[in-house]
């Protein structure tokens, strides 16, 4: 009798438990980080700064999934967080880090509603990975990922936002396949009720399969000042209408032709400004247009294109930058016994002690031109126009992820002159799996990547530029014991060269040019161990050295060193 | 392959589609910012003998390699009046760098030669040009001048002097603001703030001053000599209105507007306000008088200049000259 009753308990438990994962899950992850730095820095030039700085937090975000019924799904995250230091309470934090909602409205519309996660095309909504990374080594990529998951920059290049999504598709006959509606309205700004009118951000695609060869798509995206929401009714308008397009053919068992394309206008209004630099309006356009080939055999796939963006191409969603490059960063602000603020360096980068764009932006932020002078606003940079060509490899032994990229382009309209800016601009990278030359079990992987810019302006000695930026990222992962890496990485910069860098008002109007003339080495070297207790929780340490040596005698040189340690966990 | 040339048509047909912009460029020129800076057409003034009721204006031509900031300053040889003409226009023509006669404050040009100095302050480097024009006629005030005390008193004008000052109409002595005459009061006045006073009328009727006192002003040129100082001296001008039409002011039922100027410098002052504005004190609140309260400057009788000077500093002394009433702006000198 026991034995059937436990066994009837056991069958009610299980059918329970089932039901729960069903109608409830709980997901999230758990952090632990410790940071000590170091500055190192000559004590002739700075006897104030103190030198030593530790860091660290744990973290706790919990998620909640929950199904009230088969067609809806509510999500809530929590954050928990206490710095390292905080005493019972002290130095804690509790914040709702996501709360969505969404569903299947008759088994047709899908929706979601609440913090939702955005990405269109390069050229209407697309969070653009910051420089820096060409082909990154994993002792850098398990740091960047604290960043990129803090701030929500997902690997596809989503941008976290709150409002309302939905979509839904329409499946039709022989001549047209489907057609796939998707549509958003965001909440960029609420109104302080004084100066800043609410702001929104609304889009949305029209996608149209009509065969297994040709797609194309109309795109909208449209940031919008509500009016009367303040006195004066100022309002601010990005409009971006685009039209992309995908055709390929098979040409023969093994390869694949076809074209690739999007182009479109952007319009962008500021009315019942006071300030008389607002323009009225700014009208642009773009184009790129490439042929792709997939060479199936070699697993190549070629892309060959020409692209021509407007000066005056206004993208809000997509130009806006991951990093402002105006801002001091957030550890060793001021340096030396003059208090220097200090240029945000690669190191904080890595470390996430820059100033980083959480939600998309109408100004173009300032770059950094010695890292990246020919794209810092993505692919949609304005007032660029030239041929590219790409090169993937996308699977072989050995070699892994193996691409070649080159772009050579110009400016569509010149900066302070007639003449304009000359881009060239090589990028390389490959994994390569020494351990499948040997035939050993274990992997032993090298990340190369190597990255080299060139801007260059000819005529009078008063606007010749001609910058030089030179950029290796290498990095190394090897399992020496089962689960447990060691791991190695190089982040080496050379940029040397004059470059008139633009100076833009809130207007994005160039106002002046910054004249730089750079000539420095910005080193990082990381080494460091990590153990997997699996693919989704790993435990490293690491120690990594920063120095920027400039060779002209205006600017300081100084290092930082930095030992961390990491425990990361998604469940 | 067809559709491979097809491809590549689109590509080329796509490639060509900007416009090549060539004349337009974002931001400032690099050549003015950053080029080297050189005169490419020599700098000269249109003439080198004024006669400004007749040229209305002369003007400065020349061509620069660059757009910068240039100043020409033009000085009286012998008044010291100066007049100041900027830009940065990269071509000196008639539309950026004509001058009308005028001075930048009191004193202003007589017949004299005008010292002419031309820089490029952002210029390292740069030469200074020099020129000299004589002036042999002075430029035409644009408006209704009271007195610059150039004719004598009038016939209905009347002064007070405490017993100890000499308060008169003073000529020939190389101080005036405008032309050769000028109203002086000067003595020592322990025992009271007032100085002395010159109230000026018409010969006849009033002023002739137009019905509108919004866009009316009142200028004045006031040089405080001595007991200078902030707090230490002032003017107070009565503008006596005769609202009833029969030629004689009567302060107990017609208005009396009275606006106080208090010193800001030595030198030669250009007080300058709207006849409107004296319907106000110094806080914005209307101020008190006999009549109906609203300045009426068709109706204007006389003007009152009172000197005042403290009691404790010992010998007062100032200078008045040029009264001219204005439409729309202040007096340019």
């Amino acid at each position: 009798m026991k034995r059937k009753t436990l066994t009837f308990l056991l069958i009610i438990l299980a059918n329970f438990t089932i039901g729960q994962q069903k109608k409830f899950q709980i997901n999230g992850a758990a952090r632990g980080y410790f940071l000590s730095n170091n500055l190192n820095l000559d004590e002739s030039l700075d006897s104030v700064t103190t030198r030593k700085s530790n860091y660290g937090h744990t973290l706790l975000d919990l998620g909640f999934s929950l199904s009230p019924n088969s067609n809806t799904e509510v999500i809530g995250m929590f954050r928990i967080r206490n710095e390292l230091g905080g005493f019972w309470g002290g130095g804690v934090t509790f914040d709702v880090r996501q709360l969505s909602l969404k569903g299947v409205a008759g088994n047709i519309v899908k929706y979601e509603i609440g913090d939702i996660d955005l990405k269109m095309t390069p050229y209407t909504l697309h969070n653009t990975l910051e420089e820096g990374v060409i082909n990154e080594g994993d002792v850098f990529d398990l740091r960047r990922e604290i960043v990129h998951y803090d701030m929500f920059y997902n690997d596809d290049n989503t941008w976290r936002m709150q409002g309302a999504k939905m979509n839904f598709g329409l499946e039709f006959g022989e001549f047209l396949r489907e057609i796939n509606v998707k549509g958003f309205i965001t909440r960029q700004r609420p109104t302080d009720g004084i100066v800043e009118p609410e702001r929104l951000y609304g889009g949305g695609t029209i996608k149209i399969k009509q065969s297994d060869n040709l797609t194309f798509g109309f795109n909208s995206v449209n940031v919008f000042d509500l009016s009367e929401t303040i006195q004066d009714s100022i309002q601010y308008k990005n409009n971006v209408h685009t039209f992309d397009m995908l055709y390929t053919k098979d040409i023969n068992k093994t390869t694949d032709i076809g074209m690739k394309s999007e182009a479109g206008i952007s319009s962008t209004s500021y009315s019942n400004y006071n300030d008389n630099r607002a323009p009225e309006s700014i009208e642009d356009w773009f184009y790129d247009i490439a042929l792709v080939s997939h060479l199936k055999n070699k697993n190549l796939k070629i892309q060959l294109g020409y692209k021509d963006v407007g000066a005056d191409f206004l993208s809000s969603g997509a130009q806006t930058r991951r990093i402002d490059y105006s801002r001091f960063p957030g550890l060793y602000q001021q340096i030396t016994n003059n208090a220097l603020g200090r240029p945000i360096s690669y190191t904080d980068v890595i470390s996430g002690n820059t100033e980083n764009s959480f939600k998309i932006s109408e100004r173009l932020l300032p770059y950094f031109a010695g890292y990246n002078n020919m794209s810092p606003y993505g692919i949609a940079t304005p007032n660029r126009k030239g041929i590219y060509v790409n090169l993937l490899r996308t699977d072989s032994t050995k070699f892994k992820n193996s691409f070649i990229n080159a772009s050579f382009m110009t400016q569509s309209r010149g900066t302070g002159t007639n003449n304009k800016k000359q881009f060239i601009l090589l990028k390389a990278g490959t994994d390569v799996y020494i351990n499948d030359f040997f035939g050993w079990k274990k992997q032993l992987k090298v990340d190369l990547g190597l990255r080299y810019e060139n801007t260059s302006r000819n005529g009078e000695d008063y606007e010749k530029g001609n910058l030089n930026s030179t950029f290796i990222d290498a990095g190394i992962s090897w399992e020496f014991a089962e689960k447990l890496d060691l791991l190695f990485g190089a982040k080496l910069w050379r940029v040397n060269g004059k470059a008139y860098v633009n100076e833009r008002n809130q207007f994005n109007t160039v106002v002046n040019f910054d004249v730089v003339d750079y000539d420095f080495t910005e080193n990082t070297y990381a080494a460091g161990m990590r153990y997997r207790f699996s693919d989704k929780n790993t435990l490293s340490v690491q120690y990594q050295i920063f120095d920027i040596n400039h060779k002209t005698t205006n600017s300081i040189n100084y290092g930082i060193s930095q030992f961390s340690f990491l425990y990361s966990l998604f469940f | 392959m067809k559709k491979t040339n097809l491809l590549l048509i689109v590509i080329l047909f796509a490639s060509s589609c900007r416009k090549e912009d060539t004349n337009n460029f974002d931001g400032p020129n690099l050549n003015d910012l950053f080029g080297p800076f050189s005169i490419i057409e020599n700098i000269k003034i249109n003439k080198n003998t004024a006669n400004f009721p007749v040229d209305n204006e002369l003007f400065f031509s020349g061509e620069l390699s660059k757009n910068t900031t240039w100043v020409i300053s033009i000085t009286g040889e012998t008044t010291g009046a100066k007049r100041t003409i900027t830009g940065s226009d990269r071509i000196l023509s008639i539309d950026n760098s004509a001058w009308d006669g005028g001075a930048n404050t009191f004193p202003g040009f007589g017949l004299e030669n005008a010292l002419i100095e031309i820089s490029f302050p952002k210029e390292d480097d740069s030469p200074i040009l020099y020129d000299t024009v004589s002036i042999t006629n002075t430029k035409m005030d644009d408006g209704i001048l009271i007195t610059s005390f150039e004719n004598g008193e009038g016939s209905n004008w009347s002064k007070f002097n405490q017993t100890t000052v000499t308060g008169q109409i003073e000529c020939s002595t190389g101080e005036s603001a405008k032309g050769n005459c000028h109203y002086g009061f000067s003595g020592l006045v322990p025992w009271d703030w007032a100085i002395g006073s010159v109230m000026i009328k018409p010969n006849s009727g009033t002023f002739g001053l137009p019905a509108t006192a919004s866009n009316l002003y009142f200028n004045m040129a006031f040089k405080p000599i001595e007991n200078t100082g902030i707090g230490n001296t002032f003017l107070q001008f009565w503008f006596d209105e005769d609202e009833n039409g029969d030629g004689v002011f009567d302060e107990a039922t017609e208005d009396r507007f009275i606006y106080e100027y208090w010193y800001e410098k030595d030198g030669w002052n250009l007080i300058s306000y709207k006849y409107s504005d004296i319907q106000f004190d110094e806080d914005g609140n209307q101020v008190s008088t006999n009549g109906n309260g609203l300045p009426e400057p068709s109706k204007l009788i006389s003007i009152n200049v009172f000197y005042l000077a403290n009691r404790d500093n010992g010998n007062a002394k100032a200078l008045i000259d040029h009264l001219i009433f204005t439409t729309n702006k202040p007096y340019n000198p």
